[in-house]
């Protein structure tokens, strides 16, 4: 018999598959088996990266573009920084192509240089929008902000909903645009949204002094069971019921013992790997180090931080393409990092092969420089996605010559645009067999963005 | 499940209404006024709109926290919280803030409406600290009543004869205490409930090894007082 | 009084629906009202969340007991609690999380600042020099540059940065020359008598716990109590005036020649304005009084300057990061950067300027129009003369070298507030012609640095709407104006003229331009031949909307007439629209109902819109309102055994 909810879904799937040429997506229960064991790591450079430096690079003046220059920029600290003619007298970059790539980088790019072969780019984002918390809520949740508030879950929810509700920290959130919104998602995959990785060991801690855990788990117990009728007792018992999971998430957190190694201390410890005292971004360091820690030890899905603050209106952009120069030396160690460490399920398999990494910013910085010598808001963005189920060493979407603004790069549904944040975001999702509509209003796939694998 | 018979006739209607819109061209429909429907009766409806519980606001938890604590100061609680003890019981304030859902104006970062794991946890953290310092205030230095702000009773003076009687009379005071109303408007299974605890920690504590610091009671009582600063009633509103 | 939210149902399309669709019909009649004296759980749950709501928190054993008697009355109970600090808190705490009017960024005004850096005495023992960057000074191996040369310390000392060099000991003559021994005002009470003796927490026995200078700034690097610190002698000078100073230099030497004393850039020339003024009087607190007079300086025990511990980002005070339940509440307490002081106190004149709207019941419209606001000692400082260090660079070539027309007129600030005195807060009726509620607080204005940022903040917070561009696209173009650029102008239709408001507010500061030496258009802007104009006209006027009269006013393009009007016009205007009530009535509303208002809550928000405004736009009647509503004690009690709305005792 077919029941209304198999109706929807064969419908919804099926017309989307008609709709982009795909084959229909899989059950809830293929999604869940395929996808066991990925990771995912999202990282939010705050406050709007200047693409022009790494992901999309202009060194020349054209149109309303001035490029990075000796006169704005201090590249001292900038190792890709090769000095090009400018008009003027002052001097500008060389355009950085790594050998064997087709791909062209600005040098902010830091290490992305040396893993062309892993990475995905997307430029000419449209963000239509310049202000930071519609931004930050676009780039992660595909919806802009409706009267202030959020209409959709962030990606990192959506992924935790479906693959991650059995992680004992299904989704971490440490200043990351994390949104939990929505009427179908699983109470156990609220975001443990935490200011610092530090305060999860301490959060955690227990004294043995006046109770045990025995006993502390007994009241557990009881108020699970007071959760429980409370829910019963309840019209709407979402709440209620959110709160008997989150206990039940207390306990096997409380039993895994892990308060000492999620501290800072411990963290550095086990990744001396990564570097903690930069001059932008020593606190995303450990937070990248708390990642790669719960990944190995399986007990995350998703890991989000935000990183730095680029937002460089004024003087403080001399040290922008620095800043960017960290964030990315990080995500390439982060990336050698899960190399080196075996997946905690799968035999034979290094974590990197099934952590997937996407980092966003709010949307990016004018092409002009501005009269405090800085760059102000602009409606454009690049993305980067890291993932063995995107297309590597490949970029896609543009932006104009002139004015850096998104130009259209494919027939959507409705009609020829520019890529925005919801394709990406839908795109990203869908790579997991995670059927987009089911969390996002707008947004298409875009399958040349994907390994030929990941869209069948 | 059975199908709803609404989504039946309306996914009909609508595949009927394509077809039919697929085959002919549009159609004017002449305007006809029809005849008032009978009115057989009326019925009222509440139509309030209905929402979830919420959680109570962060500031509210912090002064109802510091109330409980005998109305200190953050920075008085967080000593009195700490006690000898270093930070096995207490760490300090800005370990909990950003998980108890404070917003950060500086950095825009909008506070939390929603309990989540963590924020469970560090509900349990900062109220076994408040239960532990309060068993020590109230049942074991035994200040007047009034000085008490979470166990205003006295335990039964031998051990083990608690009956549900007895325990019924005391819980009603920490029910009011946390939960804001008296224990017989509570659900019927709640009491017999928490009596089982007192008594299910109490014997465990008689067994245990190590000894904690508590006595067997004391630790009953304070399981009690976890039960209720823990509980979903006490964070939702 | 609201109504209560029940409708009668027409049962023939009731049932009709109901068989259409499988829904159950509507519930039965609400069961009689419960007996006076007896409280049932709805009443319980309804006095805790009134509690959370008004008094800030859960009841208490005793409030509970209170309840319970017959003669509780629940009128007068939410009556009392329509004021107190609760109360306050739980308004303030709407806007707050709306405007979010707490700094994350430093400030400094330069001739305000010192820097304190480290050289080695003539005992080889280390030795404080506290200075300002960029000071004149009349020995040209200094001028502009610390007070000791790098031939007398071995060191490049540059604020904001470490010093360069090898330290060595400093002759006495060196030191007794060039500095001098001040009793400063964080350190005395009584800084300005003729011989301080009022040492903080020696003399000075009780002063308020919330100033707290950092122990470096008590103590001398051998642990003794610092009893006077040393300061280069210009930065000494007291008076209010000094006079404006022509080296002689016209040129830089040579970049051939070895510069004097070992310095690192060559002093300042003279300025054209310099030579020609030469000797005339200048007001030592402007920017000016630092770049033009070797005669300017911070004041008796240096009021007009703050302190630090080091040469850049390094603490002066201790205060919270923390304090949710309000300043008197910590949750910690730490050494913060001496740029982050003032800012800290911008917060808190916001929080205290809502506050008192809320306490003393005020119109709300205030929050944009009001004249008046609270000052406590350190923004009596920063008003006072602090200030006016943020101007004047460009400003000067149109003939401003000192503010003229300030949004907080220095003469209003009440005279007897010491820069020490955190916890005394006084009211000052009236800041000046420009000042319109929060949109002329610093706070406002550096948290939103640009028009369009402030008007934006506007935009939402006050009239609850917001700039969301949907799939608008953009296609490249020349225009420069937004309102007409195809794919912008969905947003920027509607932006631009609103940031109109804040165009003689200059970005990223407070600064006011004021028309009379700012017209709209500047006649004396020309464009070269590259199309370009000089600095300072480029940097206050747009050369993208230049006509035969000259340049815009930056930001003022698309509403001269708002330009023109100001910060006070935009209170004005936006206070007189209906959106300003409704917005604010929808906020409070959707907070105390916990959930966003919908579509069934429009016959609530309109009656409770009519009271507010019929009320004079008191927030106390709409709370009133609001917490008396049926719909206030229905809200979020989704027990499926709840009883209808209107059915129970009080």
């Amino acid at each position: 018999m077919t029941t209304r909810r198999t109706f929807l879904k064969v419908l919804g799937t099926g017309a989307a598959a008609a709709m982009v040429g795909l084959p229909p997506l899989r059950s809830i229960a293929d999604i869940g088996q395929a996808n066991d064991g990925e990771f995912f790591l999202f990282i939010h450079a705050a406050g709007g990266w200047d693409v022009t430096l790494w992901a999309d690079p202009r060194n020349e003046a054209r149109g309303i573009l001035h490029p990075a220059s000796t006169e704005n920029t201090d590249p001292s600290q900038v190792r890709l920084w090769r000095d090009a003619p400018l008009e003027g007298g002052a001097k500008t970059f060389e355009l950085i192509r790594p050998p064997g790539s087709s791909l062209v980088l600005g040098p902010g790019a830091g290490g992305l240089v040396d893993i062309v072969d892993r990475i995905t780019i997307v430029n000419g984002l449209a963000m239509n929008t310049v202000a930071h918390p519609d931004g930050a809520t676009f780039s992660a949740t595909g919806r802009h902000l409706q009267g202030g508030r959020v209409a959709s879950p962030s990606v990192d929810t959506m992924i935790s909903n479906e693959l991650g509700k059995e992680q004992l920290f299904p989704t971490v959130s440490v200043r990351f645009p994390s949104a939990y919104v929505g009427d179908n998602l699983d109470r156990r995959v609220v975001p443990l949204t935490i200011g610092d990785v530090g305060s999860i060991s301490r959060t955690l801690s227990r004294t043995q002094l006046y109770d045990a855990n025995p006993e502390r788990d007994r009241v557990t117990a009881l108020l699970s069971l007071e959760a429980e009728d409370l829910a019963r007792r309840s019209t709407y018992h979402d709440v209620a019921d959110g709160m008997r999971l989150q206990y039940a998430s207390l306990q096997r957190m409380l039993a895994s013992n892990l308060g000492d190694v999620f501290s800072a201390e411990g963290l550095k410890t086990a990744h001396p790997e990564l570097t903690y005292k930069t001059r932008f971004l020593g606190a995303a360091a450990l937070d990248a180090a708390f990642a790669i820690e719960a990944m190995k030890r399986n007990v995350v899905r998703c890991v989000s931080f935000a990183a730095g603050n680029f937002d460089t209106h004024a003087g403080n952009y001399k040290t922008h393409a620095h800043a960017q120069q960290e964030l990315f030396d990080l995500v390439t160690a982060t990336l050698r990092s899960l190399d080196a460490i075996p997946h905690p399920t799968k035999a034979g398999a290094k974590l990197s092969e099934h952590t997937h990494i996407l980092v966003v910013s709010e949307f990016c910085r004018t092409p002009q420089i501005n009269l405090g010598n800085g760059r102000d808001h602009y409606p454009n963005n690049s993305a980067l996605v890291i993932s063995p189920r995107f297309k590597p060493n490949f970029v896609f979407g543009a932006t104009d010559a002139d004015q850096l603004l998104p130009r259209p790069v494919k027939r959507f549904i409705d009609g020829e645009r520019a890529i925005a944040p919801p394709d990406l975001l839908a795109t990203f999702v869908s790579a997991f067999g995670i059927d987009p509509r089911k969390y996002m209003r707008d947004g298409e796939i875009v399958p040349e963005l994907l390994r030929a694998a990941a869209a069948a | 499940m059975r199908p709803s018979r609404g989504f039946l006739v309306a996914s009909l209607f609508a595949a009927s209404l394509s077809a039919g819109c697929a085959a002919r061209l549009p159609e004017h429909v002449q305007a006809v006024s029809l005849p008032s429907p009978e009115v057989l009766g009326v019925t009222a409806e509440d139509s309030a709109p209905k929402a979830d519980l919420r959680m109570i606001p962060p500031e509210a938890y912090m002064r109802t926290y510091l109330q409980l604590f005998g109305g200190l100061a953050p920075l008085d609680a967080q000593k009195l919280a700490r006690g000898k003890e270093g930070a096995q019981l207490f760490d300090n304030w800005d370990a909990y803030v950003s998980a108890l859902g404070f917003a950060d104006y500086r950095t825009d970062i909008p506070r939390l409406t929603q309990t989540n794991a963590l924020m469970v946890a560090t509900f349990e953290r900062l109220g076994v600290a408040l239960c532990d310092r309060a068993v020590e205030h109230d049942l074991r230095a035994k200040p007047p009543m009034r000085e008490r702000a979470i166990f205003a009773f006295d335990v039964l003076p031998a051990p083990g004869v608690m009956d549900e009687g007895a325990f019924g009379a005391r819980f009603d005071v920490l029910h009011r205490t946390f939960l804001g109303y008296p224990r017989r408007l509570a659900p019927a299974a709640r009491t017999t409930r928490f009596f089982q605890l007192y008594r299910d920690i109490v014997g465990m504590h008689r067994t245990a090894d190590p000894k904690s610091r508590f006595t067997p009671e004391e630790a009953g009582w304070a399981a009690v007082c976890y039960g209720l600063v823990r509980h979903p009633e006490f964070h939702l509103y | 009084m609201i109504s209560r939210s029940r409708s009668p149902v027409v049962l023939f399309a009731a049932v009709a629906l109901a068989s259409l669709t499988g829904l159950r019909p509507a519930a039965s009649a609400p069961a009689p009202a419960a007996a006076a004296g007896t409280r049932t759980l709805d009443d319980y749950r309804h006095f805790r969340i009134a509690s959370i709501d008004l008094v800030g928190r859960i009841p208490t054993r005793d409030e509970l007991a209170a309840f319970e008697r017959p003669d509780f009355d629940w009128d007068r109970w939410v009556e009392s609690h329509l004021e107190g600090s609760a109360y306050v808190e739980r308004l303030t705490r709407i806007y707050m999380d709306a405007l979010r009017l707490e700094p994350n960024l430093n400030f400094t005004a330069v001739p305000s600042q010192l820097y304190r850096q480290e050289i080695t005495g003539p005992d080889g023992k280390p030795v404080h020099v506290l200075y300002r960057g960029g000071q004149r000074r009349l020995r040209e191996s200094t001028d502009g540059d610390f007070c000791l040369t790098p031939d007398e310390t071995g060191l490049v000392v540059r604020p904001m940065a470490a010093a360069v060099g090898t330290p060595k000991k400093t002759s006495k003559k060196a030191l007794d020359t060039y500095t001098v021994e001040v009793k400063p005002w964080w350190l005395y009470r009584d800084y300005k008598a003729e011989h301080p003796t009022e040492r903080y927490k020696q003399g000075w026995a009780n002063p308020d716990p919330q100033f707290r200078p950092v122990d470096a700034l008590l103590d001398e690097p051998n642990g003794k109590p610092t009893m006077e610190v040393r300061v280069c002698r210009e930065e000494a000078h007291e008076a209010p005036e000094g006079h404006i100073y022509a080296s002689g230099r016209a040129k830089p030497p040579p970049t051939s020649s070895p510069l004097p004393g070992g310095r690192a850039k060559a002093a300042p020339v003279d300025t054209a304005y310099a030579i020609k003024h030469k000797g005339e009087a200048i007001a030592c607190d402007t920017r000016e009084g630092l770049s033009m007079a070797v005669d300017c300086g911070c004041g008796r025990g240096l009021e007009r300057c703050t302190p630090n511990s080091g040469t850049g980002d390094t603490p002066a005070f201790q205060y919270p990061n923390h304090m949710p339940l309000g300043p008197d509440l910590p949750l910690d307490s730490a050494g913060q950067s001496a740029l982050r002081w003032y800012p800290y106190w911008w917060s808190r004149e916001a929080v205290h300027f809502l506050g008192y709207l809320f306490a003393e019941d005020r119109d709300f419209r205030e929050v944009l129009t009001g004249k008046e606001t609270w000052v406590n000692g350190p923004l009596a400082q920063f008003y006072k003369t602090v200030q006016r260090g943020a101007c004047c660079g460009p400003e000067a070539n149109f003939g401003m070298h000192g503010e003229t027309e300030p949004l907080f007129d220095p003469a209003r600030v009440p005279t007897d507030l010491l820069p020490h005195d955190v916890d005394r807060w006084e009211r000052v009726a009236d800041r000046g012609a420009h000042a319109a509620g929060i949109l002329t607080m610093p706070m406002y204005l550096e948290k939103y640095a640009s028009a369009r940022a402030r008007a934006a903040a506007i935009y939402n917070d006050f009239l609850c709407k917001s700039f969301s561009a949907g799939q608008a696209e953009l296609t490249p173009s020349e225009d420069p104006d937004l309102t007409r650029r195809p794919g912008c102008q969905t947003c920027h239709a509607t932006l631009e003229p609103l940031a109109a408001y804040f165009a003689r507010v200059e970005p990223a500061s407070y600064v006011y331009l004021p028309e009379s030496l700012f017209p709209q258009k500047a006649a004396t802007c020309k464009k070269d031949k590259a199309g370009k104009m000089n600095g300072a006209c480029n940097a206050l006027y747009d050369v993208a909307f230049f006509d035969d009269k000259g340049p815009t006013l930056r930001s003022a393009h698309a509403s001269p007439a708002h330009a023109s009007a100001g910060p006070v016009g935009a209170a004005a205007d936006l206070t007189r629209m209906p959106e300003f009530a409704s917005c604010a009535v929808q906020r409070v509303t959707s907070s105390f109902l916990g959930r966003p208002t919908t579509a069934d809550d429009a016959r609530l928000l309109q009656s409770l819109t009519k009271d507010f405004v019929r009320s004079g736009f008191r927030m106390r009647s709409l709370v009133r309102g609001v917490v008396l509503s049926d719909e206030y004690r229905r809200a979020n009690d989704d027990r499926v055994d709840a009883p209808p709305v209107g059915t129970e005792a009080r």
